[in-house]
């Protein structure tokens, strides 16, 4: 018989951030098994079904969802990128989380700006969000302002 | 104050403002929050209290450290936790509202007498997510150990507990749906984890008999 399984839907920051699907699940093993040890998280059998739109879904048994939203809540970094993954639902239907996401997409206007001696182009987002992203630089820094912010530079 | 993030590090100590992180902050499920540190700015719809942190490697230097101006206009006074002495002391300094960086000493270093004395004065320990998050293999485990220690020191003598995210970044701070789940690998309960996020309210705003100033 097939086994009941859960699904989370997680959103992923920095905005504008898209992973591989592999790389995330990579990440979100490596927190697992680093929390929970191999067992639990075998027997978990975790698992990224949906990675688009700043979101993405994992799977995982139906009872282990709590332990693997608490080790998705220590994923720090994707293939070397600084992330952050937010718990936003869980459900038993992939359909009833995809019906939850909301794409944060960065406003028309996007700009540059000049910290010190470092030049940022600026994202915005709903909310007065501003993300300010390094230019030339392979692993971007990053830096996350509000629009007052900006504007009283 | 229902949920307070005992303490975030905005730019230029982090990467993020403090308007950033406050309105972060409020998505998440807090009503204020403690900054450490700088940050420009007065966020509308979160409570901000100003922290500092005391590091002392005596007693006498964390007294001498608390009576500073600068330390006295802090709604929040940390000090870094240290050695068996300098805790049962750091506990009973009326000033310090808040032994924090409990997880960086040594086993036992908080004992039952610096416990007693922190329930009698009010003074809180922090439970900083920093290390849960952050570390990984034997220095994950050494925190989680200290963290289970301070748990059953709490339940015996009922000191107060913050719980603190040590964010310097929006990608470090945390929910407090997320902070429950954390907080349970070493056996907080979903209602020992409620009280230490409103404790600093009732750390910084006592309970105290009423007194008559004037008649």
């Amino acid at each position: 018989m097939r086994e009941k399984r859960r699904y989370i839907l997680v959103r992923i920051l920095p905005y504008g951030f898209m992973p591989d699907r592999k790389d995330l699940y990579l990440a979100v093993i490596e927190a697992a098994t680093s929390l929970w040890g191999d067992v639990a998280t075998g027997l978990a059998q975790p698992a990224v079904v949906f990675c688009d739109e700043g979101h993405a879904i994992v799977r995982c048994r139906r009872g282990t969802e709590g332990d693997i939203a608490t080790a998705l809540a220590t994923v720090t970094a994707i293939a070397d990128e600084r992330v952050a993954l937010r718990t936003v639902a869980t459900s038993g239907t992939i359909r009833a989380l995809k019906r939850r996401i909301r794409p944060a997409r960065p406003l028309e206007e996007t700009g540059e700006v000049v910290i010190g001696e470092d030049s940022f182009t600026t994202y915005r987002y709903p909310r007065q969000k501003v993300d300010l992203i390094k230019k030339g630089t392979m692993h971007q820094k990053s830096l996350f302002f509000t629009r007052e912010d900006l504007e009283e530079r | 104050m229902k949920a307070t993030d005992a303490c975030v590090c905005p730019y230029p100590a982090g990467d993020s403002t403090l308007a950033r992180m406050a309105l972060e902050a409020r998505e998440l499920g807090f009503d204020s929050i403690v900054v450490i540190g700088e940050g420009d700015g007065e966020p509308r719809d979160l409570r901000i209290l100003r922290g500092v942190v005391i590091s002392a490697s005596s007693q006498k230097e964390a007294i001498r450290q608390v009576r500073k101006p600068a330390v006295r206009a802090a709604d929040v006074v940390f000090v870094n936790a240290g050695d068996t002495a300098f805790n049962r002391a750091a506990a009973a300094v009326e000033e310090v509202h808040v032994i924090r960086n409990i997880h960086a000493a040594r086993r036992g270093a908080f004992d039952h007498v610096a416990a007693r004395t922190a329930a009698d004065r009010g003074t809180a320990v922090d439970i900083s997510l920093y290390p849960i998050i952050g570390f990984r293999g034997r220095r994950r485990q050494t925190a989680l150990q200290r963290y289970a220690d301070i748990l059953g020191l709490h339940r015996r003598y009922d000191f107060p507990l913050t719980i603190s995210s040590g964010a310097r970044s929006i990608l470090e701070q945390r929910s407090v749906r997320e902070i429950h789940g954390l907080c349970g690998l070493f056996g907080m309960t979903e209602d020992e984890v409620t009280c230490a996020l409103s404790s600093i309210g009732r750390l910084i705003e006592p309970y105290r008999p009423v007194r008559v100033v004037s008649e």
